[in-house]
């Protein structure tokens, strides 16, 4: 039965002439070849029917990949990276519960407040002293904060997380940006408040309060990759106020806590998170229960 | 409603989309076929396994990259079939014992015979002998060029060659048909 013939690309007599042209040929040569070129046409390809590519189609159709349709979702979700992972750290909100935020912000506003007493009281040594509060309470709310994000990888809801549609990298990416966005905020709140009550270091005590906060945060995020994160959270904070401690009743104050190395804290803090959160999608087979 | 590109119709297909895999084969079929048509001297049969071929690589790889035009993969993934298929030993043994007067037509830089050319009667022939005297990277660029209608950087996509190399071999793959069908077309004038 003889097939119906494919066409010949070139409709117009000088669209072969431009593609020798533009291969390079000269007039000249494309005068000689064109004869030649035009004579192609007359080789013609078979054309399939149509019942031939319903029988091509009946070949490929069970080779289609068919992804699941949780994976189909997640595919969906990636397109809207961002949206996905603020929606998905909205949702953990309602896990931290009221007390998490209240506690917070009187932390907060503790530090203010001692913070505007002891200029008050004490003028002569009052940025030193303010910024000593200031580094006690800002890695406290980094203490209270990684045990509350994270506490649901101690409550054995490592299972759960692993069935949800975000993955257990996500919820723990969603709840650092929660938490540390929560802190940020305050943090702000507490320039304003030092800014309106007339202080002349509001960046100095800002950053006292704020680097020691990452510092804490990535170190107990780094440690809970293999210790509980009670414990975790617990040896960060103790290890920093051990570290204020000594550089308090020593002469190493100068040296440790120089106000040039203000914001070396927060770069090692935010290495630790980085690398924390890297390491903590990696080592999530160790926190699944052991049968 | 506006017609969907190749790269979207693809991107639908690895998510498991019938309709859209429908769609790219109806667009894809005839002029995929006419190809290795000609790649393949003329052997419908061949040709066409080598079209179902070339599909079922498209979906069981999962090489595409989204932001690569999908014409010239698809091309290059039909092409490297056609030659792995002529490299294989049982098919260049199948030639070399002549089981096939198709066959002749296959082997590259050979002159044509006087009994060949009798039996390229048939309108087209002529061209196809034309074809198969060329050498395989020669041949392979004028089928795209001329038959497929592909810009120059479409076969350089294709072949994953520079663009001066497309043109040099169109060059001589063109002039050396000229030098073939040359006798022809004096008589033909």
């Amino acid at each position: 039965m003889p097939h119906p013939q494919s066409s010949w690309p070139f409709e117009r007599p000088e669209q072969l002439a431009d593609a020798l042209r533009e291969q390079g040929a000269s007039p000249e040569e494309c005068a000689d070849l064109l004869p030649a070129v035009r004579r192609l046409s007359e080789w013609q390809a078979p054309q399939p029917e149509p019942a031939d590519t319903r029988r091509l189609l009946a070949h490929l159709t069970p080779e289609l990949p068919a992804p699941s349709p949780v994976r189909q979702a997640i595919r969906e979700h990636r397109q809207h990276r961002v949206a996905f992972l603020l929606a998905t750290a909205r949702a953990q909100v309602s896990l931290f519960g009221l007390g998490f935020w209240l506690v917070s912000a009187l932390i907060t506003l503790i530090g203010v407040g001692a913070v505007v007493v002891l200029r008050n009281v004490v003028p002569d040594q009052a940025l030193v002293l303010q910024a000593l509060v200031l580094r006690i309470s800002g890695p406290l709310l980094a203490f209270l904060g990684t045990i509350v994000a994270f506490r649901g990888r101690g409550a054995r809801v490592l299972e759960l997380e692993l069935v949800c549609l975000p993955s257990p990298l996500q919820l723990a990416i969603a709840r650092l940006v929660i938490v540390l966005g929560y802190d940020v905020g305050l943090s702000l709140a507490l320039s304003l408040l030092l800014w309106a009550g007339g202080s002349s270091q509001v960046l100095a005590l800002t950053l006292s309060w704020f680097t020691p906060l990452l510092l804490v945060a990535g170190l107990a995020l780094l440690l809970s990759l293999r210790l509980s994160i009670q414990v975790a959270a617990s040896l960060a904070y103790g290890s920093w106020l051990a570290l204020l401690t000594i550089s308090t009743i020593s002469n190493l104050q100068s040296l440790l806590l120089a106000p040039a190395l203000l914001v070396l804290p927060g770069c090692i803090g935010l290495a630790g998170l980085s690398i924390g959160l890297l390491c903590l999608h990696a080592d999530m087979h160790r926190l699944l229960p052991h049968p | 409603m506006q017609e969907r590109s190749d790269e979207q119709l693809m991107a639908a297909v690895m998510a498991g989309d019938q309709v859209a895999l429908a769609a790219l084969v109806t667009r894809h079929h005839a002029p995929l076929l006419g190809y290795l048509y000609r790649l393949a001297g003329g052997d419908r049969q061949l040709s066409e396994d080598l079209v179902q071929e070339t599909l079922l690589h498209v979906l069981r790889q999962h090489t595409y990259q989204f932001d690569r035009p999908f014409k010239p993969w698809l091309y290059m993934i039909a092409t490297n079939l056609a030659r792995d298929y002529f490299k294989s030993a049982a098919v260049r043994q199948r030639w070399r014992e002549g089981d096939s007067e198709e066959a002749l037509l296959h082997l590259y830089d050979n002159e044509p015979s006087p009994e060949e050319r009798a039996l390229v009667a048939e309108q087209g022939s002529e061209v196809r002998a034309a074809l198969a005297q060329l050498g395989e990277e020669y041949r392979v660029v004028v089928v795209l060029r001329f038959y497929q209608g592909f810009s120059l950087q479409e076969i350089a996509e294709t072949l994953q060659i520079p663009l001066g190399t497309v043109k040099s071999r169109l060059s001589v793959g063109v002039h050396r048909l000229r030098t073939v069908l040359a006798p022809v077309q004096k008589g033909v004038d």
